[in-house]
C-alpha cells in the first residue's frame, strides 16, 4: 500500500471567488474555497490541459478539506464590461467576491502524487489564482507537504493564518470552521451536498458531480509567526543556554 | 566583557530626550562607567562600549550595552526607567558576563544575529573631486555592504545561504541586470532610518550643522568562520557611527522555523 500524505495550501488574497452553483450572469461565491477551484489550481500548476480528464481524475480523487481562518467580507460587483477590441458592451453581470479572506486548504492522498503537485506549485506551468483569473494570491500558496498525516491532523494543527492586521483587531476565535469530506467510516448524516466535485474541466463541457461536505470546528491553533525574526531576537537567550548546559 | 539590557520607560520625558538624540544616549551610556573619563579617547583596537536600541513594540524599547566593565545604569533608571520598582535585588537593568559566550564561539557554529549598522561607502561624483562618504540607501546596497566578502572575512563570520528549495526568487537578477543578492541569504534588512540631530551648540549662538546618520538593522543567520575575529567584532563593533548606537552585533540561538506539524 502506498503511503498517504497531505499537501497544505494557504489561500489568501485581496479578492477570491469560489463559485459552486453559478449560472449565467449571476456569478456567486461560496464562503469557502470549493474543491473544483482548488483541484483546478493544482491541475493548472501541474500543467494539465483543460480537456485532459484522465490526468485530472487522480487529482479529483484526493480528499479535500478547508479551514476558514479569516472569513473576509462578501462584496458584489455590478459588472458593466465592454469588449476590449470592439468596444461592444458585454452582458451585464453580477459578480460576488470574498474580500480579505484567508483559508487553509488541505488535500489528502497518495504521497507520490502530492510530491509531484508540491513541486508543480513551486514552479507552476499556469500560475495559481483564487477561483477567478482576476484574483491572484497575495502570498505563496504552498504551506508544506507532510507524510503520513491525515487531513484532520493538518486542519487541526496548521498555524492560524489570519493576516497581521486581522490578528491585531480581532481576538483569536475559540474555534475555526472546517469544511471537509467525510472519512470512509464516518456516516454522512448531517452533511451538506455541494456540486463541486470536478469531473471534467473541458472548456466546452464542464462537469461537476455532487460531493458531501461536513461542517465541523477545530480549536484555533496558535498563529504562525509573521515569518520575520524581527522583534524576537534575544541576546540573553544565548547566555541562558550556556548556563543551562552547565547546570 | 558584559552584556546589559535596560528597558526604557517611554512615558517619561527623560526617555524622550534620550531616544530623540543619539548624542544624549551615548553620553548617558558612557556615564555608566566610572573608569571612563569624558576626556578618554578609546584605543583603536581595544574593546569598547557599544550600545543599540531595539524597539519591539511601540512602548517596548530595549537598550543593549556591551562593555568591558560592569555598567552602573542607575542614572538611566532614574531618568528613563522605573526607579520606584527598582530594589537591591533588581536594580532596574540586567547585566551578565559575556565571556562564557565569547569563549564558546567555534568555527562552524550557527547563530541568529541582529546588527544595527551605518553602511557607507565613498563616492567621487566627478573626476578630480575628493571621495566623499555616502550612505547606502537601498536594501540591495545595504545587504551588499554586509555581504561583501572582504568584510565578512574580517568580521569572522559568513551570512548563511538559504537552502535552494526555500528561495522564492532566483538569485542575481534585477530588471536592470544589476547584480543582486536576491533571496539567496538568510538576511533581512529592516528599519532604515535617518537620524538627524545636533551634535553641539557652537559658541556664539551659531548652531553647527546637524549630524545625519543612516542606520539599518540587519537580521539573519551567520556561520562562524574565524572565532577570534568574531570575538573582536562582538566587542569592538562593526562599521562607523559606533558612538551613535551602531555596530553592536548580538547573537541568539538559532531557532528552527516553526512549521505546521500535522
Amino acid at each position: 500500500m502506498s503511503r498517504t500524505g497531505v499537501l497544505v495550501l494557504r489561500l489568501a488574497g485581496p479578492l477570491q471567488s469560489w463559485g459552486a452553483s453559478s449560472r449565467f450572469t449571476r456569478r456567486t461565491t461560496e464562503s469557502a474555497p470549493t474543491k473544483s477551484g482548488v483541484v483546478g489550481l493544482l491541475a493548472a500548476a501541474a500543467g494539465i490541459e483543460r480537456g485532459d480528464d484522465t490526468r485530472l481524475a487522480p487529482l479529483a480523487a484526493l480528499r479535500f478539506g478547508v479551514r476558514i481562518d479569516q472569513p473576509g467580507t462578501r462584496i458584489r460587483d455590478f459588472h458593466t464590461a465592454h469588449h476590449g477590441v470592439t468596444g461592444a458592451s458585454m452582458p451585464l453581470s453580477e459578480r460576488f467576491y470574498l474580500a480579505d479572506a484567508v483559508f487553509v486548504a488541505v488535500v489528502e492522498g497518495d504521497h507520490a502524487l502530492l510530491t509531484g503537485l508540491h513541486d508543480a506549485l513551486r514552479a507552476p506551468v499556469y500560475p495559481p489564482y483564487l477561483g477567478r483569473r482576476s484574483c491572484p494570491p497575495s502570498e505563496p500558496v504552498d504551506l508544506g507537504r507532510y507524510e503520513d498525516a491525515t487531513l484532520e491532523d493538518a486542519l487541526t494543527s496548521a498555524p492560524w493564518q489570519a493576516s497581521a492586521w486581522y490578528r491585531r483587531r480581532h481576538r483569536p476565535p475559540q474555534t475555526l470552521t472546517v469544511l471537509r469530506e467525510t472519512t470512509t467510516t464516518e456516516s454522512a448524516e448531517s452533511a451538506d451536498v455541494l456540486r463541486d466535485q470536478p469531473v471534467s474541466f473541458d472548456a466546452a463541457h464542464r462537469r461537476h458531480a455532487l460531493r458531501t461536505v461536513v461542517t465541523t470546528a477545530v480549536p484555533t491553533p496558535l498563529p504562525a509567526g509573521d515569518g520575520s525574526p524581527h522583534g524576537t531576537h534575544d541576546p540573553f537567550a544565548a547566555l541562558d543556554d550556556l548556563e543551562n548546559e552547565r547546570a | 566583557m558584559f552584556l546589559s539590557r535596560f528597558r526604557v520607560n517611554t512615558a517619561r520625558p527623560g526617555a524622550r530626550r534620550l531616544l530623540s538624540s543619539p548624542q544624549a544616549m551615548h553620553a548617558a551610556v558612557m556615564s555608566s562607567f566610572p573608569h571612563i573619563l569624558p576626556s578618554d579617547s578609546p584605543q583603536p583596537d581595544a574593546p569598547r562600549v557599544l550600545w543599540r536600541l531595539d524597539q519591539r513594540a511601540r512602548a517596548e524599547v530595549l537598550l543593549y550595552v556591551v562593555s568591558p566593565d560592569r555598567p552602573d545604569l542607575t542614572h538611566l533608571v532614574e531618568q528613563a526607567g522605573w526607579p520606584a520598582v527598582a530594589g537591591p535585588e533588581n536594580p532596574g537593568w540586567q547585566t551578565r558576563p559575556y565571556a562564557p559566550l565569547l569563549d564558546r564561539l567555534a568555527t562552524g557554529d550557527r547563530w541568529a544575529f541582529r546588527l544595527t549598522a551605518n553602511p557607507v561607502h565613498t563616492v567621487r561624483r566627478k573626476e578630480g573631486e575628493p571621495r566623499k562618504l555616502t550612505a547606502h540607501l537601498t536594501p540591495v546596497h545595504q545587504m551588499g555592504w554586509l555581504l561583501d566578502e572582504e568584510r565578512q572575512k574580517r568580521l569572522g563570520f559568513r551570512v548563511c545561504e538559504k537552502p535552494a528549495d526555500r528561495r522564492l526568487l532566483p538569485d542575481g537578477t534585477t530588471h536592470h541586470k544589476q547584480p543582486h543578492p536576491g533571496d539567496r541569504y538568510e538576511l533581512a534588512v529592516q528599519d532604515t532610518r535617518s537620524l538627524a540631530f545636533d551634535k553641539s551648540r557652537g559658541s556664539g549662538g551659531r548652531r553647527d550643522k546637524s549630524v545625519i546618520v543612516v542606520t539599518v538593522t540587519f537580521e539573519g543567520r551567520l556561520e562562524v568562520t574565524d572565532p577570534a575575529a568574531l570575538r573582536r567584532t562582538l566587542t569592538q563593533g562593526i562599521g562607523r557611527a559606533r558612538a551613535y548606537g551602531c555596530g553592536l552585533l548580538t547573537l541568539a540561538p538559532v531557532t528552527q522555523p516553526t512549521h505546521a506539524q500535522p
